[in-house]
């Protein structure tokens, strides 16, 4: 078996807000192989941004912070990384990309310059020259045509699915091992999303880069991920392979997302399920499973013991529930 | 490019430029796009943003007015200049009667026996009695005339607050109306309203004031000394200055409210109130002006101290009222005279001023944080 | 851009029409009668038919109108009413090297002082040098500029008082001379003259700053491995300090205002000073000039400064 390339330890990172703590990632332990896709899934405010932000070490501090656990990329832990050795990691070991295209590009520097900054940072003693070429290859690769032309461009001349594509080229343009994809498509049109990700796919695999995709639209990851970590309440309360996921829910809330879903083989006039109640307030103390309060399995033990990842006897497939399905 | 417009508050040097954008109330927000696994309106995802307000239906939730109002009151620095406030207004309109008043009846070697309500009155020149300091009979002393500092501050600070008044009815007036005419309906309008805009604004600063009231002002003097309670005494030039100053401002305001009614119109709920049949006009009167009132609250508070600073300035040139009326300015001027020999004569003034126009200052910063909550960087 | 420059000239002619014509009608309506105070007790009626003719008053309003544009052109302001032989524009030039030296040094303190205190405030903010920082700031911007000069002036003579020196609180020195006895009559209005339009920029290029590092491509930055220094001064402060230039074009409109109080609070023989003279001598063709004369600086002042930021900012499209 190949080492991890990514192991997450027991993840905590906590906000601490004027009206109290907020813990936003309570506990995350996974793991990822070289070259694998995971996706995370969950609804907004569930802590798979924060996830991905703490793994980059990102977070806004203060107010957040990361409290406890371990974070180890190839071996090495990022937590006790001093500042400088962070700079030199992110962008050439592991890269990321955000939401909104649009406002992600610094709008005064044409898009050639972004990309070549990044490799001038990361490749010492290269010259001007060539980290402009390096760039101007990298926009061919994410498919911008006439890309020598346009690497003079700046972001508000393209379009919001070419800035992701440029945002794209920055991110792989050191050949991370590990590119983190915050939602990237959501800010997109439908027809774009399918572009953008096939594209990320393509390059994935053609380099061998592990892709951390982020995403609350459980059908982005059906087409690309191998693995899924469905997160509630700043907890993973389900980690399977994809099939596995849609075939047999195990967590009663993965269950209720799925039933949420519109699908097409469904008859019209069938009305959407939608999941009940609220999500949980995460600056209170949260007793017993968070998603009790909404669970249609609910137990009484539910409410008492927090429950862990445990296998639910169909392979790889781990749920956090005393009653999964 | 017109760079007025994107942020109205750069236009005019003197409104205090607030540490936020002033936008209205942003209905979007509380609208979040429902992708299959929201249920309900949730609280903005904690760990990225954690102090967006919770806004949403819950039971018996207080209208933002409320909201509003329950900020600004825990605003101590805000708090603290409302009651300022609230005591130099006192102070002005009901100190003069009070203080004539007080004190018993003084031997005036060249007036003779004269009571409080002559020697506490700020015309009254008493010559034996100048450049005195703090005593019983003259609380804050006298100026170089013996006229008493107290009742000429008093009297002072009335102008001061009374000239706002006057400016800022117009400001406000004017500005809404033509502001939102001006982004509501566009045209010609507005065209009229960019042009009047330009020249005003190409006059910098005072300039235009001090124009009106040098050219203007003996004339005003005159014309103007017949109407009642402003007219007599040297008041006269009050209506002049007021003019001045209002002409100087109410552009910006127009500008500022049409900025925010352009940005209105374009919202969804103005679109839901027109596909429901309402008529322009009450769109205009029900949607529009509504969520301009706390913009322009705002606006026209950090632009009264504009307008104190403005009237005492003018007086300060010589332009203002004159003797033996008695401004802020006026005083400060007359105090310059001498600050070698007794400086808490042009000293008190300025104290004056300075904390009347940082009490407007502060409660118009407090009025914006409360009625514009952002999470404070 | 060619295209950009025409139509801004276009609204600039405008505006200086406006300007003009206003300034020239207020002057026309001007009370009183210049030429019979000008003759005084030696009022004559063929004297003063003939001095109303020499002065071109007795044409129409529209001919004098054309007149007043076309001489203003030709940089000819007129004759003053009071100093019957004495041209308004050498009135005006000995005041205008005074304002000049004035309003240039505090435009230096103002943007060289308030923009790096904003930057540091931004960098640091919320913490107790933030705080303080904008509390002074605060204190600063909010008092009318003569205010800060009457304490300034008390203060200055307090010090003369109790140790002997002789820091003077008026006049001006030699214009665009820097002998220690200059600089003491120069200091101080300089200074207090400088101190709200600095507080002015700190605040703004705090605020600006504080807005830029919020935004994504900030983040972007960050994520890239730049190292700190590298997102502060290249990514941030290159968006943060654009809207500085047209901040500093519309300050010059304070200047000039600002301007008329120190130099009457200092007695500096300016522009400004000399306005107000006029002003109480009914000289209006000075009063005329003077305004005409900022009032189109101004706007050229600010028609500049967006040209500066139009360049600036690649997003703005100059068609």
């Amino acid at each position: 078996m190949a080492e991890n390339l990514l192991e997450v330890n027991n993840l905590k990172t906590y906000f601490f807000t004027r009206s109290g703590v907020v813990k936003a990632v309570d506990d995350v332990s996974f793991v990822m192989k070289p070259g694998e896709t995971l996706g995370v899934v969950g609804e907004s405010g569930c802590g798979k941004s924060v996830t991905a932000l703490s793994v980059m070490r990102l977070v806004t501090t203060p107010p957040g912070k990361i409290v406890g656990g371990e974070i180890i990329l190839s071996g090495e832990n990022i937590l006790e990384k001093s500042k400088d050795e962070l700079t030199d990691i992110r962008g050439s070991k592991m890269s990321m990309i955000f939401q909104d295209p649009m406002s992600s590009l610094n709008p005064v520097f044409n898009v050639g310059f972004q990309i070549a900054e990044t490799v001038k940072r990361h490749r010492k003693g290269i010259s001007n020259d060539q980290a402009w070429k390096r760039a101007v290859e990298m926009l061919d690769l994410v498919r911008i045509s006439d890309a020598k032309r346009r690497a003079k461009n700046f972001p508000h001349e393209f379009s919001g699915g070419m800035r992701q594509r440029v945002m794209i080229a920055i991110a792989l343009a050191c050949n991370p091992q590990l590119l983190i994809a915050d939602e990237p498509t959501t800010a997109l049109d439908v027809t774009i999303q399918a572009q953008v990700l096939e594209l990320m796919n393509g390059l994935s695999k053609e380099f061998g880069t592990a892709v951390m995709l982020i995403t609350h639209d459980l059908g982005v990851v059906a087409g690309t991920c191998k693995y899924v970590n469905v997160m509630y309440a700043g907890h993973i309360v389900e980690s399977a392979p994809v099939k596995q996921i849609f075939e047999s829910p195990a967590h009663p809330y993965t269950v209720g997302l799925l039933k949420s879903i519109p699908r097409m083989n469904e008859s019209r006039g069938e009305k959407l399920t939608p999941i009940s109640g609220q999500p949980p307030d995460l600056g209170k103390e949260i007793i017993g499973c968070p998603y009790a309060p909404r669970c249609p399995r609910v137990q009484a033990r539910c409410r008492e013991e927090r429950p862990t990842l445990q296998s639910v006897g169909r392979g790889d497939q781990v749920a956090a529930c005393f009653y999964p399905y | 490019m017109d760079t007025k417009d994107k942020n109205p508050e750069l236009s005019s040097p003197g409104v205090m430029f607030p540490d936020t954008s002033i936008t209205p109330l942003e209905v979007d927000e509380l609208m979040r796009p429902a992708n299959g696994v929201m249920t309900e309106i949730s609280p903005a995802e904690p760990g990225v943003e954690p102090d967006i307000e919770k806004v949403g239906p819950r039971k018996k939730s207080p209208t933002p007015l409320q909201e509003s109002l329950r900020r600004l009151r825990r605003d101590k620095r805000a708090m603290a200049s409302v009651c300022v406030i609230g005591f130099f207004i006192l102070l002005a309109i009901v100190g003069p009667f009070i203080y004539q008043h007080i004190g018993g009846t003084y031997q005036s070697p060249i007036n003779g026996p004269i009571g409080p309500s002559v020697y506490h009155s700020p015309f009254h020149q008493e010559l034996t009695n100048q450049d005195l300091s703090f005593s019983s009979m003259y609380w804050l002393g006298t100026d170089d005339l013996g006229r008493d500092l107290l009742a000429r501050l008093m009297q002072g600070i009335l102008i001061s607050l009374t000239v706002a008044l006057l400016v800022e009815i117009v400001d406000v007036g004017l500005g809404v109306l033509v502001g939102v005419l001006a982004g509501f309906y566009g045209g010609w309008i507005d065209q009229v309203l960019a042009r009047v805009t330009d020249i005003i604004f190409a006059f910098p600063g005072l300039l235009f004031a001090i124009m009106l009231t040098g050219i203007f002002g003996t004339e005003a003097d005159v014309v103007f000394s017949n109407v009642p309670l402003i007219g007599a005494n040297g008041d006269a030039r009050l209506i002049l200055v007021s003019l001045a100053l209002a002409i100087t401002v109410w552009p910006l305001m127009a500008r500022f409210v049409r900025g925010q009614t352009l940005q209105l119109k374009e919202q969804q709920f103005v679109e839901a109130a027109r596909t429901s049949g309402s008529s322009n006009r009450k769109i205009i009167l029900r949607h529009i002006i509504p969520n301009l009132f706390s913009i322009v609250i705002v606006a026209s508070t950090l632009n009264i101290s504009n307008t104190i600073i403005g009237e005492a300035g003018l007086s300060l040139l010589g332009l203002g009222v004159q003797t033996p009326g008695s401004s802020i300015g006026l005083m400060i001027a007359q105090g310059e005279n001498n600050i070698t020999g007794y400086p808490w004569e042009v000293l008190l003034p300025t104290i004056v001023l300075t904390i009347i126009v940082l009490s407007f200052s502060f409660l118009g910063d407090g009025l914006n944080d409360a009625f514009n909550p952002r999470s404070k960087d | 851009m060619v295209q950009f420059l025409i139509k801004r000239f276009i609204g600039l002619i405008f505006v200086v029409v406006g300007v003009t014509f206003i300034t020239f009608i207020l002057g026309y309506f001007a009370p009183g009668d210049p030429i019979r105070d000008l003759l005084g007790t030696h009022y004559n009626l063929q004297t003063y038919l003939a001095l109303k003719h020499a002065y071109g008053l007795d044409l129409p309003w529209y001919t004098q109108y054309l007149n007043f544009l076309g001489n203003l052109f030709r940089f000819q302001f007129g004759y003053s009413f009071q100093y019957q032989n004495r041209p308004v524009a050498s009135i005006l030039a000995q005041g205008v090297p005074v304002s000049a030296e004035l309003a240039f040094w505090a435009l230096v303190i103002q943007v060289g002082v308030g923009v790096p205190i904003g930057i540091l405030s931004a960098l640091r903010a919320n913490t107790w040098l933030d705080t303080a920082n904008m509390g002074v700031m605060l204190v600063f911007y909010a008092m009318p500029v003569f205010v800060l000069a009457v304490f300034v002036q008390v203060f200055i003579v307090w010090i003369d008082q109790h140790t002997g020196a002789s820091w003077p609180v008026s006049q001006w020195g030699n214009p665009w001379q820097y002998t220690p006895s200059d600089i003491s009559f120069k200091l101080a209005p300089i200074l207090v003259f400088a101190a709200g339009g600095a507080a002015f920029f700190a605040r703004i290029t705090r605020a600006s700053m504080l807005d830029v590092l919020r935004q994504d491509y900030v983040r972007t930055a960050r994520a890239k491995g730049l190292n700190e220094r590298a997102v502060i001064y290249r990514h941030a402060l290159r968006n943060g300090l654009i809207p500085l230039l047209t901040v500093v074009g519309l300050s010059l409109g304070t200047l000039v205002t600002g301007a008329f109080f120190i130099e009457n609070v200092f007695n500096i023989p300016g522009i400004g000073y000399e306005t107000i003279i006029s002003i109480g001598n009914r000289d209006y063709p000075v009063i005329q000039a003077t305004v005409v004369l900022l009032a189109v600086g101004v706007v050229i002042g600010n028609l500049l400064a967006d040209i500066f930021y139009s360049l600036a900012d690649p997003r703005i499209k100059i068609q």
